[in-house]
């Protein structure tokens, strides 16, 4: 017999239709989460998305071609989460398990869709399915590798980590996901009593179904009906929570890379022509920054790489890059809400939300933006807030009077520009022959 | 004693109108004391190299670096159109900085403002000049015991423009071969100096300096000369070394060769 199970074994049809109601339910919230952080970045100042897709196929890949790769390299390959210790293998582990168990899933249900289609376009089965069963099987110990690793990374609380109380429902559903998941495959495995390859291809099943050496196959049913429901209750649970927790990332951190020009040792620069169009110089208001800039805030895991990398903030200044990020994202979901109220006044993005010696802490050392694995660039925002603060007047003492020497004199000392040269005095040429 | 060159040894763009390559001075060699001896000995290689170069002199400008991290976007590009107005009078295609700030400016900075040139540091051309044979290699050179000198990379030369193999090889030439003593924190995840965004010209609490920070990680090395490759790391480091009561020397790279090679 070719080795294969069924979809939705011992599951009856009214438990299916309940699932796939469920599963829409489910779906559904997670498309209104998503709609409104999407509603959120619209409070700025718009970027041409359509620009991106106009223009004959060779065009419209030249400008998302810089994008696409840096999913690809960034997200998919994971690249940027490399090099911080026991949160890199823990990501690392959980996203292979992961995107597995979302792979297999899909392909599971793609191959139910086509059994509707016709019985012949099935192909869970053979030699696919058992490389199918393996593989997850595997994998599934990663997913649930990593979920433990998390736990002991958030246990041990380093500093620069944010926490939030949600993380701890994320994990523990991560947890019981994949625990219940192959409790369903233990159960399964009792109930059908596959032999040979069908019952191997599933090592870990196949020794989680020891735990239930000697169950009836009418215990060992209801039991794999109920688990079932269990694991579908908590994958549902996931989907829906997905927009609303830490788990946004998935959605905010890839788009964020696709869009964020990466930008190290660049600015963007100002024109006359926008000042005069716009009435002002840098950003004055959370609603001056672009759609692409407030969607990277919503990129943010708190995972305090920037932090740690921050020489204002080892060195006692009020400035953390990751706090900057997260006030900001603050200030932009109160001002969506005050607005949405009808308010007009919402609180100030200068002084309320970011105080001016914050932002005069940095030294541009660009430390926090080269480790960001989303890549959130926290120092073009701080010299977009700076700018505005310039724009006010706001900076005063030494570095103030630095800025008018270079205006008057050209140089940050304020010496004569015809001294310029004064530091080759004495110098001469050896001639050596 | 004095007897007067026949040539100057930093002709300006004037005195030599057939130069190839333009030493971009910056403020700091300008008009600091400790840092104009960074560029007198640049100068001094590039003479014993017979590099054809020159200088704008009085014709330079800051480029604006600090005003536009600071926030004040039009001093900068009022600086950056007169500077690359007076670069583009004198046709200049490549310029040679050690200030990694001027550095990141002309290559980067200046470009939307129709500024483009093939720009390197000091450093990179330092490395060339000794691959091509241009530079002696050090008379007599015995490698100094591992751990004498550590190397600070500068921001904005190695993590913003990826350049920190260039100022090595120069080191290892001037040591003879010696090896450096790293800092745990080194090329593109060096930590700052303490200069940078303008900080350069703020007050900052003796008791929380970002440069004693990293002055101690460079001394924790055991080293007993922290080589630079900027201008305003080596005001910071030597503050910093100082603030630990350390008898450090602070050189920027092409001090410590021109030293070695006795020039």
């Amino acid at each position: 017999m070719t080795p294969t199970r069924e979809t939705f074994g011992n599951i009856p049809l009214s438990s299916q239709l309940a699932f796939y109601a469920l599963a829409m339910v489910a779906m559904g919230i997670f498309c209104w989460g998503v709609w409104r952080r999407w509603k959120l970045w619209q409070l700025g100042t718009p970027i041409d998305f359509r620009g991106l897709i106009t223009g004959n196929l060779a065009a419209v890949w030249q400008k998302i071609r810089p994008g696409a790769r840096r999913v690809a390299v960034d997200a998919v390959a994971q690249q940027r989460v490399r090099g911080h210790g026991l949160g890199t293998v823990a990501h690392l582990s959980l996203y292979l398990g992961f995107m597995a168990l979302l792979a297999g899933t899909t392909l599971l249900e793609l191959d139910n869709i086509l059994s509707h289609i016709s019985p012949a376009l099935k192909f869970h089965h053979g030699l696919y399915y058992v490389v199918y069963e393996f593989t997850l099987d595997v994998l599934g110990l990663f997913f649930i590798l990593g979920t433990i690793l998390f736990f002991v990374r958030r246990l041990s609380k380093p500093a620069a980590l944010g926490h939030r109380a949600t993380d701890w429902y994320v994990l523990w559903s991560f947890l019981a996901m994949g625990i219940t998941g192959y409790q369903v495959e233990g159960l399964r495995i009792v109930w059908q009593q596959p032999v040979g390859l069908a019952a191997h291809c599933s090592p870990v099943g196949l020794w989680i179904a020891g735990w239930f050496a000697g169950w009836s196959e009418a215990e060992a049913r209801s039991a794999h009906f109920a688990v079932w429901w269990i694991h579908a209750f908590l994958v549902f649970g996931f989907i829906a929570s997905i927009p609303f927790t830490r788990l946004f990332h998935f959605i905010a951190g890839p788009m964020n890379l696709f869009l964020a020009q990466p930008s190290l040792g660049v600015l963007p620069v100002v024109t006359m022509a926008e000042v005069e169009q716009t009435g002002r110089v840098g950003v004055g208001d959370i609603r001056h920054f672009s759609v692409q800039e407030l969607l990277s805030l919503d990129a943010c895991m708190e995972c305090g790489r920037c932090e740690e990398v921050c020489p204002a903030f080892a060195t006692a200044k009020p400035l953390s890059p990751k706090r900057v990020v997260q006030d900001l994202k603050s200030l932009m979901e109160t001002t969506a809400a005050d607005l949405a109220a009808g308010r007009k006044e919402t609180r100030a993005l200068h002084t309320e939300t970011i105080q001016a010696e914050t932002l005069w802490s940095c030294t541009a050392c660009s430390a926090c933006v080269n480790v960001c694995p989303v890549r959130i660039d926290q120092l073009k925002f701080i010299v977009h807030l700076r700018r505005h603060l310039v724009a006010e007047g706001g900076l005063s003492g030494t570095a103030a009077t630095a800025l008018r020497r270079m205006q008057s004199n050209a140089n940050p000392w304020g010496l004569p520009p015809a001294e310029r040269a004064n530091w080759t005095e004495g110098l001469t040429v050896k001639t050596t022959s | 004693m004095s007897t007067a060159p026949a040539v100057p040894a930093a002709p300006t763009v004037k005195e030599n109108p057939s130069f190839e390559l333009l030493y971009w001075i910056g403020c700091a060699a300008a008009y600091d004391r400790r840092a104009q001896r960074v560029a007198r000995a640049v100068v001094k290689l590039l003479n014993h190299a017979k590099v054809n170069f020159a200088i704008l002199g009085r014709e330079e400008k800051c480029t604006g670096d600090s005003a536009r991290r600071l926030g004040d976007e039009f001093l900068f590009q009022e600086l950056a159109t007169a500077n690359i107005a007076t670069l583009a009078h004198y046709n200049v295609k490549r310029i040679v900085a050690h200030c990694p700030h001027c550095v990141n400016a002309l290559l980067r900075d200046y470009a939307p403002f129709g500024g483009q040139y093939e720009v390197v540091h000091h450093t990179q051309l330092l490395a060339s000049l000794i691959k091509e044979g241009r530079l002696p290699a050090v008379p007599g050179a015995v490698a100094p015991p591992p751990g004498e000198v550590t190397y600070h990379d500068p921001c904005y030369l190695a993590r913003v423009n990826g350049i920190h193999e260039a100022p090595r090889e120069v080191l290892q030439t001037a040591l003879g071969g010696g090896s450096l003593c790293e800092m745990k924190r080194n090329r593109t995840g060096t930590s700052c100096c303490g200069a940078g965004g303008g900080r350069m010209w703020m007050e900052e609490d003796p008791k929380h300096r970002v440069s004693t920070e990293r002055a101690k990680e460079a001394l924790d090395t055991g080293a007993k000369t922290v080589a630079v490759g900027c201008p305003f790391c080596l005001t910071m480091m030597t503050d910093g070394v100082a603030a630990h009561g350390s008898e450090a020397r602070v050189l920027d790279v092409a001090e410590l060769l021109v030293e070695k090679l006795g020039l």
